[in-house]
């Protein structure tokens, strides 16, 4: 077999690694979080723990091709779509929770999605998937249900996609500091990237646009760890620095500073 | 022009305006509460009594008399017809709409402010 293939289970295995790592970093962090903001990050730390879960079988799929395994492939491919199909469960519940603030509304909306991924998986189990085509760099299965391409197209593409692009809107439309917006542009910037490229990667049926796809994955992970740990270059030339301070305490005498401003005017 | 006014609602407004430095127009609740009343009354008399309504809850009688006098009357948005009777003009339902602009704007500030509170 090809290095094709290695080098598609290579992406898969820095997607895993770097998801995981970032959805760990995100939960350790928790202590510098407001009671407001933590079932966001929660949130995101199951996203985040998701997308890892999702490439973790990908990468043995990969070997498994490599190795030509179709019966190894096969099972990490069942495997892989499971963790896919609830990825936009806690999506979800990120959008809703941050724009209304209701934990309730935010959940029952969330359930909404689990519904449809678990209607995606039963219709994608029972009728089955056609495949492995394994091909110079990946293996690709074809989904044998058109009900479950709709769900999937439906329910866990289009409906997501729209809320993160209508949060971006928000934002983009306030204006606020630039290191603010920064903070909450950038994560959701990078979330849209992975999030699509992970459905482009599991719908296509081009090898290179699944290599392509799973390259982007990537990005996007590095993306959204940026956004929450951005180096100092990179504060320094967005000008989201923050200058380090120290408040200056006198005694204020508001006449004597008048007196010394109105001389100052007069020089 | 028939909305219900809040006075605490119109409290809280004012609290984020002189949060900002701006102690007039927007940041003065007296002022605020007034123009409400005129703004409402478009088109017809304001009694004094109508004022007073809201603003006895935090204010007595003689500032509002003096505000009536030293701000709405001297830069003319309102017209005075009657004893303890008023009619906004033109000017006056153009800073009634400037002021329910700086309502808007502060809803808006607000709720950006608790989205990104609400972002890890």
């Amino acid at each position: 077999m090809t290095a094709g293939l290695l080098l598609n289970a290579t992406i898969c295995f820095a997607i895993t690694l770097s998801s995981f790592a970032f959805a760990w970093v995100l939960a350790r962090s928790e202590h510098e979080h407001s009671d407001k903001s933590k079932p966001a990050l929660w949130a995101l730390v199951i996203l985040w723990s998701l997308v890892g879960l999702t490439y973790l079988p990908t990468t043995i799929r990969m070997i498994a091709a490599y190795m030509d395994m179709p019966i190894l492939d096969f099972m990490m491919y069942n495997l892989a779509i499971i963790p896919f199909s609830f990825v936009t469960v806690p999506l979800v519940f990120f959008i809703m929770y941050v724009i209304v603030g209701e934990k309730r509304i935010s959940a029952y909306t969330s359930m909404l999605f689990v519904l449809f991924g678990v209607s995606y998986l039963v219709f994608l189990y029972t009728k089955g998937v056609i495949g492995p085509e394994v091909s110079t760099f990946s293996s690709i299965f074809m989904i044998n249900s058109d009900v479950a391409i709709n769900i999937y197209l439906m329910g866990l593409f289009v409906i997501p996609t729209a809320m993160i692009i209508g949060l971006l809107f928000l934002i983009f439309l306030q204006r606020m500091p630039k290191r603010l917006r920064y903070r909450t542009a950038l994560p959701l910037v990078a979330i849209s990237f992975v999030f699509d490229f992970m459905l482009t990667d599991m719908i296509t049926l081009v090898d290179a646009m699944q290599l392509a796809a799973r390259i982007f994955v990537l990005i996007g992970t590095v993306q959204a760890f940026l956004a929450y740990f951005p180096p100092l270059t990179l504060q320094e030339k967005l000008g989201i620095k923050r200058y380090p301070y120290e408040l200056y305490e006198q005694e204020i005498d508001i006449d004597k500073e008048i007196d010394e401003e109105e001389e100052d005017i007069d020089v | 022009m028939s909305e219900e006014i809040d006075v605490e609602f119109e409290q809280e407004v004012a609290e984020f305006y002189q949060s900002l430095g701006i102690h007039q127009g927007p940041g003065d609740m007296q002022y605020r509460i007034i123009l409400r009343v005129l703004g409402r009354n478009e088109g017809k008399i304001t009694e004094f009594s109508d004022i007073r309504k809201y603003t006895d809850q935090f204010a007595d009688k003689g500032s509002i008399g003096s505000k009536m006098k030293t701000v709405f009357q001297l830069e003319g948005l309102v017209e005075k017809v009657k004893r303890g009777g008023y009619v906004i003009t033109d000017k006056g339902v153009t800073a009634y709409n400037f002021l329910k602009d700086s309502t808007a704007f502060y809803k808006k500030n607000k709720r950006m402010g608790e989205i990104i509170e609400r972002m890890p």
